[in-house]
């Protein structure tokens, strides 16, 4: 027998829910970088894994210490704070000192996200706000690198680390290593400059899995590889080396920080590659994929707002001209 | 095969498999039916009855002198109980007139009063509006307003879509009751005056598509259009997009796109009042979900309350389930059991809590743009989202909020399980009443 007294749910429609939830989703990002760590860790042993470490556990203190300030509930399980642990320990070379790497993830999870109003109101990339951050700090390091020096941990030598990276000796006009290397696996730089591969694996997944879409990577990749050929330069060599695969498939593509539509995203990556080229052939010589990033992600409200779609309803106009 | 749609939208798991081979059988007459006086969109109708009067099966107990409206039907003989305020599935309290089951017949005979070769059209649009026909797929318009002839208007567009999750009315009227649904059409065609007749039909529902195929294959001015299965394909303005390829801007009527839509039930119910004197007192209702014992496309009586349908399909423990009348995307929850179905009441769904989301969990907007990528009105529901949640009104309207059609796609597939819908139906209202301030 119905009665009518047990307890029935109501709530507005739709009464059916899609899988994929944010938790979901920030975690398969979290998995498609699990690749190029590895690599990292196979090259650079335990001065990767220990950097690693030290960012995941800065940003889930981080976390839980200004979700605390702001007397709002920590949101660990949704994986942001741990995803952008894990890209700023990726964006640093493997001997940086380790409380650089956690001061970079403090600014990264605190400032970028949590003070600009928590995941989804933060208007820049904050792994690579947190990285960049460390730039402009550097001189301050002068004084800041003699306190810590005690704390420093030594992990006995990684002859890697010493030689020159890909990116310098593209820079410097050295002779290269042959490209397939390159592409595989080639130790140098940043964390996740060591294997292109390994993140295409990675973008793969995110692909699979419709995390992202082709028109930021493509826009962006595309801009790059015409205007080095142009500037008379292999433009495979470029592909390859620095920050640009990272850039193109996981720090320009943030849900957060791109634009909305597809013909916004084309923009948005080709402007990425066009300033990432005059970065790397006029300015500096690094960090210019993150710097190209953070710029366009400032313009990321206006494209959308350019860019904005005609709705279903709204009349056409060509019917009167006719 | 041709198969035609539209831009935007999504692929819904359609959980049709429960229902769509169950023939349409009777559903055994309740103790008492709730009828609400106002079942369709327009004027409510006053009651006709009062308490302690005896109805027969049929008998018209309200009805109103406005155009906009359509007159209600004893769907059981009894005595009527009481004329008051009732719980109906619109939500919230309104009139409704309760009979309680007693002596006269209780089945309706289907006697054919007129020849439905030679029928003339003035007193087959007068049947429509005296046996109470409302769009019984949704909308519920008073159909006899849009059975009028009208020359702008060349083809009737049958809504045979179904693209609702778990609903398969439709699809069983289609199937078991073809031949009829063509004569409606014939004769509803004439009606309007247009030229030709459209059926359009989800191709996830091949033994309709079959059916109908079968009868219309031979004539010029009949044609089924098959669709892609994607929601909201059954959405009026997204059908006659895909179906004849016209644009639908906002605020356009039906004749100004020289089309008419109609929902294929409705289609054979008018034919079913003129033919055989039947006014609206039952439908085709789906009952269905994981747990329902005996799911199925039931013939219920107009007013049946859920209860006595639940009891009769097998439901026992309903504990955090959720019943919604409708489909699951736009349907209703409902607070209890002694609501009544009505004319535009497609189905019954019982939803355990593993299938539904806590509404209330939702977290802010994560920008995946997802509902960008889905909406079928080509909105940014993420833009309409933060703005509606925030109260901030004249924003939402210059993201076209008030385009929305609430297909609910945008809530569906948000991470954040954002209640969009829901915001925008607040916003609505609001919204008109400074537009209406403006002018």
């Amino acid at each position: 027998m119905v009665s009518d007294t047990q307890k029935l749910v109501i709530s507005p429609s739709p009464h059916l829910k899609g899988k994929e939830t944010v938790s979901s989703a920030m975690r398969d990002v979290f998995v498609a970088l699990i690749p190029v760590a590895a690599v990292a860790i196979y090259f650079y042993h335990a001065y990767a894994a220990f950097l690693i470490g030290v960012c995941l556990v800065t940003a889930v203190l981080t976390e839980l210490l200004f979700k605390k300030l702001q007397n709002k509930k920590p949101a660990l399980h949704d994986w942001s704070a741990l995803l952008t642990g894990l890209f700023v320990a990726m964006l640093f070379t493997a001997t940086t000192p380790w409380w650089k790497a956690a001061i970079a993830t403090f600014i990264a999870v605190g400032i970028a996200k949590e003070l600009m109003g928590g995941l989804g109101w933060n208007r820049f990339n904050p792994a690579l706000f947190g990285r960049v951050a460390m730039i402009f700090l550097a001189p301050l390091f002068a004084y800041v690198d003699g306190w810590f020096a005690p704390l420093a941990v030594n992990m006995g030598a990684v002859d890697v680390v010493t030689q020159a990276t890909p990116l310098a000796m593209l820079n410097a006009g050295m002779e290269m290593p042959p490209l397939g290397q390159l592409f595989l696996a080639f130790p140098g730089g940043a964390l996740s400059e060591v294997s292109p591969l390994a993140l295409l694996i990675g973008a793969a997944y995110l692909f699979y899995k419709k995390h992202i879409t082709w028109h930021i990577p493509v826009s962006m990749l595309a801009a790059i590889a015409i205007l080095t050929l142009v500037a008379g330069q292999n433009p495979l060599y470029h592909l390859f080396t620095g920050g640009i695969m990272i850039g193109a498939f996981f720090m320009a593509t943030d849900w957060v920080t791109s634009p909305f539509t597809d013909r916004g995203k084309l923009i948005f990556g080709a402007c990425i590659g066009i300033l990432v080229v005059i970065f790397r052939l006029g300015l500096s010589p690094t960090e210019g994929v993150a710097f190209s990033i953070l710029i366009m992600n400032a313009f990321v409200p206006y494209i959308d707002k350019v860019m904005k779609r005609p709705s279903f309803s709204e009349p056409k106009k060509q019917a009167q001209a006719s | 095969m041709d198969v035609k749609t539209f831009q935007g939208g999504a692929h819904i798991p359609h959980y049709k498999s429960y229902t769509e081979d169950k023939p349409i059988t009777r559903l055994s007459p309740p103790k008492k039916v709730i009828v609400p006086l106002l079942q369709h969109m327009g004027a409510p109708c006053e009651p006709l009855v009062k308490e302690g009067d005896k109805v027969e099966l049929g008998q018209k107990i309200g009805d109103s002198d406005e155009t906009f409206s359509a007159p209600v039907h004893a769907s059981i003989s009894g005595t009527v109980t009481e004329v008051g305020k009732r719980t109906v599935p619109t939500g919230g309290e309104d009139d409704c007139i309760v009979i309680e089951a007693g002596d006269g017949p209780q089945e309706f005979e289907m006697k054919q009063i007129r020849d439905p070769e030679n029928i003339d059209l003035e007193e087959y649009r007068k049947c429509v509006r005296e046996g109470g026909l409302t769009g019984m797929g949704g909308a519920a318009l008073p159909t006899h307003v849009q059975v009028k002839y009208n020359e702008q208007v060349d083809t009737l567009l049958l809504n045979g879509a179904e693209c609702e999750p778990f609903l398969t009315c439709d699809q069983r009227i289609m199937v078991e009751k073809a031949e009829q649904l063509v004569k409606a059409a014939d004769l509803m065609m004439k009606s309007i005056g247009a030229k030709r007749t459209l059926f359009g039909i989800e191709v996830n529902k091949p033994d309709a598509i079959e059916a109908i195929n079968e009868l219309v294959k031979d004539r010029d001015d009949m044609e089924v259009v098959s669709l892609a299965v994607k929601y909201p394909q059954g959405f009026k303005s997204h059908l006659i997009k895909a179906a004849t390829g016209r644009d639908v801007p906002r605020g356009a009527r039906s004749a100004e796109l020289g089309c008419i839509v109609r929902n294929v039930g409705t289609t054979v119910a008018s034919y079913e009042a003129c033919v055989y004197g039947k006014p609206l007192i039952e439908r085709v209702v789906t009952v269905s979900g994981p747990k329902v014992t005996k799911p199925g496309n039931y013939l219920v009586r107009i007013g049946t309350p859920v209860g006595h349908i639940l009891e009769e399909c097998g439901v026992e423990d309903l504990e955090n389930h959720k019943v919604v009348l409708g489909g699951p995307m736009t349907g209703l929850a409902q607070p209890h059991l002694d609501v009544p179905i009505v004319k535009s009441t497609t189905g019954v769904i019982v939803l355990p809590p593993e299938m539904t989301r806590e509404w209330m969990e939702y977290t802010d907007c994560v920008r995946c743009d997802k509902c960008v990528e889905h909406c079928p009105m080509m909105l940014y529901p993420n833009q309409i989202s933060i703005y509606a949640e925030a109260s901030m009104y004249d924003t939402a309207e210059e993201w076209d909020l008030m385009d929305c059609i609430e297909c609910g796609i945008c809530s569906y597939v948000c991470p954040a399980a954002r209640p969009i819908v829901h915001w925008v139906q607040r916003a609505k209202p609001e919204i008109q009443k400074r537009q209406r301030s403006r002018k």
